[in-house]
């Protein structure tokens, strides 16, 4: 028995070794295309099939680089990234945050400068490209998929009921009555969960509230304050949302909500652009309304989210070959890749990207006609001090719809947080 | 040479604590000294951790944000606690009192019944129960819907003021097969002659427990207050599977557990980030607490004869 195991055991070494030595002279007989696999890190665990496809394709170009696709759980990304790039375990190439939580990575020093990848300066709008830039305009990572924000509604629904489209946040009210008096539940949104709310909701309809990008820079630059009339006006307006949601509307969780207008039991539901696969198997008609703006707006606005980057780690082995990735994601190839395969919902944002077949996709990118666009209102700047603008947004919104705060204290919660470590708050 | 034997003798029992010992001292020791010396050090990216004192301690009691949640994710673990203590225990004690009687026809099915859900994951029985308490479909709801109940159908986790206790419950009913158990151990104990003795003497069932039996169970008591204490101190899944690691709705389901991960493991969503250090002196006075907290059990529920 002993005899055997040992024998099995050298049988096995020897093997290995054979095998190796094979790859070995392999690679030595064709030394100028040593094969090269890259790690690529990513919050997106749903997506594996789709970059696999992806990055297939780039395979198929350049196939002596290989790119192994290997995703952590989205809620823990942040930690175990930093956990790994640390220890020096990083991915060679990595799914970069927007804004702040990227300027840290690339401040602490795990990522590289990518100005000097190929195409990056014509590939990509400046619009674009600032979410992933430092103060000083460094590019630590390229704009890679972004994601909409708006209002899905069952077509249905509002055809028995004669409803068209809101002109107004209070025309959107009068719709939300007139459905909810046909039994049905106007808002499939619910509180449980919490970032929903927050992301989905909040910040969905803060653009057309605060007036856009510009509208925001006041509030950075001091110009206007985080307690403002318009501000109020916004919690005001998600505090009117509370008798159109479902009953037991403080335990119904994002599953809940999308289970809630997939059955056809909620005529309308906030929600961003990654939901469009979801409600691709139902059997109703359906499509996606731009959150209405208060009545007497000049303009109207969508948050169009820069979402991920792509960002190389500072001290990878094969800084060449993530740049040829990096600059092949923005070239036609790459985007036309992107826009086939990447799951419905997330936009590629190279300006060679080709046209996207999804219609309801297209119905998100048709919002951004006409109309101004913003990132979420807390990523550019709130997100880099405790509270943070998120949190106390998140609060603000729970407070005002459970009847907790009135929209004037979750205004003046909110200046007050932000002025704990925010200077334009103070 | 016969006192050589005797003297490698009396240390051979070196030898057998040893594989315990190593194990103890690499996974139980050391992380938590570790973690006590993380609490004094900061982490900020490639400058490294450095040394901070009591900063982390100072921050976690004195910046307004950080201390108002600790103290009240303190506070709700007591609650946690207490909920555990009158319902998980006293059930216990309950079903292990009808268990034991020999005259109980079954009990070997009844014992399965109540052991069984604390062989199930937590994540799958809080799931479970969420969905049990559903305000939409949930089947609470529609039973009390169905007996003309509607007005207390009502959406059980989304309120701030019930939904802590409701998830004590739930994790009551997961684990009350362990007291159960071990209360049940603890009454086949004790022996015969003092039921007779008591018979005799025309002892009611309500005596015999007050007076026989629940005095005989004192250290079995004392044991599982230590266990209930120390679990419900560092419970976190249950929360996380019922509401989220913010503590839903509005913070009043955050517990230490899911303050600690918040903290030190996940960071705060969106961005992440964990400040170890702080995570570390959480834990550190947690531990310190329940250190002192067991120490006080054992002392109060000590058996008088100092056995079982």
């Amino acid at each position: 028995m002993k005899k055997s195991l040992c024998l099995l055991i050298v049988l096995l070494l020897a093997f290995t070794n054979l095998t190796a030595n094979g790859n070995k002279e392999a690679g030595a007989s064709d030394a100028a295309n040593q094969s090269v696999e890259l790690i690529m890190g990513s919050w997106r665990t749903d997506d594996a099939e789709q970059m696999k496809a992806v990055l297939g394709e780039f395979t198929k170009k350049y196939p002596n680089i290989k790119v192994k696709f290997q995703p952590t759980i989205p809620a823990e990304y942040n930690s175990t990234l930093r956990l790994q790039l640390e220890g020096g375990i990083g991915p060679d190439v990595m799914y970069a945050r927007s804004f702040a939580t990227g300027i840290q990575l690339f401040n602490d020093g795990y990522f590289a400068d990518v100005s000097n990848v190929l195409g990056y300066n014509e590939n990509y709008s400046d619009s674009n490209k600032s979410p992933w830039m430092t103060k000083d305009g460094v590019p630590f990572a390229i704009p890679f998929a972004a994601v909409s924000h708006g209002i899905y509604y069952n077509k249905e629904i509002f055809k028995e009921l004669g409803l068209t489209k809101p002109k107004n946040w209070d025309d959107f009210l009068s719709y939300c009555q007139k459905i909810k008096d046909a039994g049905y539940i106007p808002l499939a949104n619910g509180l449980a969960d919490e970032w929903d709310i927050t992301e989905v909701v909040f910040m969905n309809i803060a653009p057309n509230f605060i007036g856009g990008m510009e509208g925001r820079l006041a509030y950075d630059s001091g110009k206007k304050k985080f307690n403002g009339p318009e501000v109020v006006k916004l919690f005001e307006a998600m505090a009117s949302l509370k008798p159109y949601l479902p009953s037991g509307y403080e335990a119904i969780s994002y599953n809940d909500s999308n289970a809630l207008f997939a059955t056809g039991q909620a005529a309308m539901y906030f929600d961003g652009s990654w939901t469009i696969g979801t409600f691709a198997d139902v059997d109703f008609e359906w499509g996606i309304l731009p959150p209405p703006a208060p009545a007497g707006s000049k303009s109207e606005y969508i948050t169009f989210h820069a979402d991920a980057g792509m960002a190389m780690n500072t001290s990878t082995k094969h800084p060449n070959e993530v740049k040829t990735l990096l600059s092949w994601f923005g070239s036609s190839d790459g985007a036309a890749a992107l826009a086939k395969y990447l799951p419905t919902g997330f936009f590629p944002m190279s300006e060679n990207s080709v046209v996207i077949q999804d219609s309801h996709a297209n119905e998100f990118l048709n919002l951004n006609k006409g109309r101004g666009t913003d990132v979420r209102w807390a990523w550019p700047e709130l997100l880099a001090g405790e509270p943070s603008g998120y949190t106390l947004m998140q609060e603000g919104s729970i407070g005002v719809i459970t009847g907790y705060l009135t929209p004037q204290e979750a205004a003046d919660q909110f200046r007050a947080g932000l002025a704990e470590w925010y200077t334009p708050a103070k | 040479m016969g006192n050589s034997i005797n003297k490698n003798r009396s240390f051979r029992w070196f030898i057998y604590i040893l594989p315990a010992l190593a194990i103890y001292t690499l996974f139980m020791a050391f992380p938590i000294l570790n973690s006590i010396k993380l609490s004094f050090f900061t982490e900020s990216g490639s400058e490294g951790s450095s040394f901070v004192g009591f900063n982390n301690y100072i921050k976690l009691f004195t910046h307004p944000e950080t201390s108002a949640r600790y103290w009240s994710a303190f506070r709700n673990t007591w609650v946690f606690f207490a909920v555990h203590m009158l319902v998980q225990n006293i059930l216990g004690i309950i079903f292990a009192n009808f268990l034991s009687n020999k005259l109980l026809k079954g009990s070997g099915f009844y014992r399965t019944i109540i052991f069984l859900p604390a062989t199930l994951s937590i994540l799958v029985t809080g799931y479970i129960w969420k969905l049990i308490l559903n305000p939409q479909w949930g089947a609470v709801n529609l039973f009390l819907k169905s007996i003309g109940l509607g007005k207390f159908a009502i959406a059980w986790l989304g309120d701030p003021n019930i939904a802590l206790i409701i998830i004590s419950l739930v994790s009551s009913w997961q684990w009350v097969g362990m007291p159960t158990m071990m209360f049940l151990a603890g009454l086949n104990n004790i022996p015969d002659d003092l039921y007779e003795a008591a018979e005799i003497a025309g002892a009611t069932d309500f005596q015999v427990f007050w007076n026989i039996k629940l005095p005989l169970l004192k250290p079995v008591i004392g044991i599982i207050a230590i266990l209930t204490f120390v679990n419900n101190f560092n419970a976190f899944d249950v929360v996380f599977s019922m509401a989220n690691v913010n503590g839903a709705p509005m913070f009043s389901t955050d517990i230490l557990g899911t303050f600690f991960y918040r903290v030190g493991i996940a960071g705060q969503h969106p961005v992440g980030i964990p400040d170890r250090g702080l995570g570390a002196a959480v834990a550190t006075i947690t531990f310190i607490l329940l250190s002192i907290g067991v120490a006080y059990i054992m002392r109060i529920t000590k058996s008088d004869k100092g056995e079982v």
